[in-house]
């Protein structure tokens, strides 16, 4: 039990290291920052140009989309390029088990999407007149929210061992997901079949979380079914990278 | 003598493609074991089996008594890896590069600057330490690979064509820290398609050719094997002439010209010397230079892979292109 224990925590110090060399190596490059930082205003105002929509409607979308891109813009270089330039192979060379890498990777994608939604949230709200009723469900909705994002941007880069080849599907997939989502539109706006879509997306369940942070009053059951589902995803889409890596690497 | 790294049976295939096939052998402690063949022949296939970065098709792996497949992690703990093309962090520092080496192979934080420190200066890189790996030459940077594989003090080290496309007083410099290192007892694992450097540096050499292990010997065995007959070099004063009358001397098996020097091959050597001086005094010339050759790990090469010496030296120089390309 020990000796679980030890591992265990031996395994988070590494992933954190990962994670804080990612940082040095990819927060600073100008496509992320352009990626993560504007991707979600651009779509925003693009949306809602002809339109008036409310901002504390569309204010948890915006926060996700952050969060969504954010951390997705870190996963989709970090993964395929260290594997492109052969430095990912000095990750596997170290006494580290592939799971501890990915977790490290995913880390490093999570801390930048959670800087890039906390930047969205100060700008937007002293603005917007918002009222941040629940903070710390605000900020955990935040920090859960960007984890899964990383999560799954560490999932959808695993097959590929090159950024050109990451990069499109990657993008096609978070841009499907902020449309389908209720990012920009409340699900229950959208026709039935996409709201069965939307119900399938992590998206969803991370505005959701988010929203509830500037709601009046808490819906205890529905906060407790977005952590569940947003956790539930975040693991599978951990599980899943493992699993791809293992199957390419080899 | 302790078995390090026991590789029984190991098979390698990539669909229809066999990269390594049905292969076996055994690497003691202390020793520079290396492993050499043409290119395509599996060496880097088998080194990245045997460093948990490519899981083999079937056959067993041990590494310092632990299997590579089921306890991969505790393996690697006792392994330095040098890749064949050097994967430091471009975008890093030497120093950066080093401490988040340390960082991931359990150095203690206590002792990782001046573990950084040491290494820095063994291989010369001290002063440029805080420079981006970006602007280092391929020399440096490959000092600083296998600096970042030694950050533990692993007792084995895994070397894949460390020399490949550096200029000679790299090679030399890395060549001597390669023999340093096992002075100091670390058992050393070479890849290398420099049959020189296999020559110089290892005690015994496994050559592999077409995914099989042809034969596993020390390099003066292997020479000896190849030992059918010997060659004297002799040159004259003057070369016209001379080939068909040489060759035409008792004792003399084959003649070749290579340069200003005949190649004899003779079955005989104290004779036709003899009869070479004999022949020059009655022909009026004067001996220049006079050799007795031994075979070459290369004409051992040459002879177990059946690779002819053209196809060979081809083969280093598109690697010497490919690796400065």
């Amino acid at each position: 039990m020990l000796l679980l224990a030890n591992r265990l925590v031996s395994g988070i110090v590494k992933a954190a290291y990962i994670a804080k060399k990612d940082a040095k190596l990819y927060y600073f490059k100008w496509p992320n920052i352009t990626f993560g930082l504007f991707l979600p205003a651009i779509i925003y105002i693009a949306f809602s140009l002809g339109r008036s929509p409310e901002i504390a409607s569309t204010l948890p979308g915006l926060v996700a989309m952050a969060g969504l891109f954010g951390a997705g813009a870190i996963l989709s270089v970090a993964l395929p390029l260290e594997r492109a330039k052969g430095t990912f192979d000095r990750l596997r060379a170290a006494p580290v088990s592939l799971t501890t890498i990915v977790v490290g990777k995913t880390l490093g994608g999570f801390f930048f999407g959670t800087v890039l939604s906390t930047v969205y949230s100060l700008i937007v709200i002293p603005f917007s007149g918002v009222v941040l009723v629940n903070p710390v469900v605000f900020a955990f909705g935040i920090v859960l929210s960007s984890f899964t994002f990383s999560a799954l941007g560490a999932c959808m880069s695993a097959p590929f061992g090159d950024v050109p080849e990451a990069m499109p599907p990657a993008t096609l997939i978070r841009v499907l997901m902020v449309f389908l989502g209720g990012v920009l539109l409340p699900v229950t706006a959208m026709p039935g079949f996409l709201q069965f879509i939307a119900f399938l997306l992590p998206i969803t369940y991370a505005v959701d979380l988010i929203r509830q942070g500037l709601a009046i009053q808490i819906a205890t059951q529905m906060l407790l079914l977005d952590i569940a589902i947003l956790i539930a995803f975040a693991v599978s889409f951990l599980g899943l990278a493992v699993l791809i890596l293992k199957r390419t690497l080899h | 003598m302790d078995t390090v790294v026991s590789v029984q049976n190991l098979t390698k295939r990539y669909g229809r493609i066999t990269a390594v096939d049905n292969i076996s052998f055994e690497v003691n402690h202390g020793e520079i074991f290396g492993f050499l063949g043409p290119n395509g022949a599996g060496k880097t296939t088998t080194q990245r089996v045997l460093t948990g970065l490519t899981k083999p098709t079937s056959g067993k792996v041990k590494v310092a008594g632990y299997d590579v497949t089921k306890e991969t992690v505790k393996a690697k703990a006792s392994m330095g890896i040098v890749p064949e093309v050097s994967n430091v962090y471009d975008e890093m520092s030497a120093w950066d590069n080093l401490i988040f080496a340390s960082q991931l192979h359990d150095v203690p934080r206590s002792n990782r600057r001046n573990r950084a420190k040491e290494l820095l200066e063994l291989f010369g890189l001290f002063e440029r330490r805080m420079d981006r790996v970006g602007t280092y030459s391929r020399g440096m940077k490959r000092r600083l690979t296998i600096a970042a594989a030694l950050v533990a003090e692993p007792p084995i080290l895994f070397l894949d064509e460390p020399t490949t496309g550096l200029d000679v007083q790299s090679s030399r410099l890395i060549r001597s820290y390669i023999k340093d290192l096992n002075k100091n007892g670390t058992t050393i694992f070479l890849t290398t398609h420099y049959i020189e450097e296999a020559d110089q540096l290892c005690q015994r050499v496994a050559i592999i050719n077409h995914a099989k292990i042809v034969t596993i010997a020390s390099p003066e065995k292997l020479k000896t094997s190849v030992e059918k007959h010997q060659i004297i070099e002799v040159s004259f004063n003057k070369i016209d002439n001379l080939e068909s009358r040489l060759s035409s001397l008792s004792g003399v098996i084959k003649i070749s010209l290579s340069g200003d020097k005949f190649m004899l091959h003779v079955d005989n050597t104290s004779e036709s010397i003899a009869t070479l001086v004999n022949f020059a005094k009655d022909n009026g010339l004067v001996i220049m230079s006079l050799n007795t050759l031994k075979p070459t790990l290369e004409d051992a090469f040459v002879e177990l892979t059946g690779i002819s010496p053209e196809v060979l030296t081809r083969e280093k120089e598109e690697k010497k292109g490919a690796a400065v390309g």
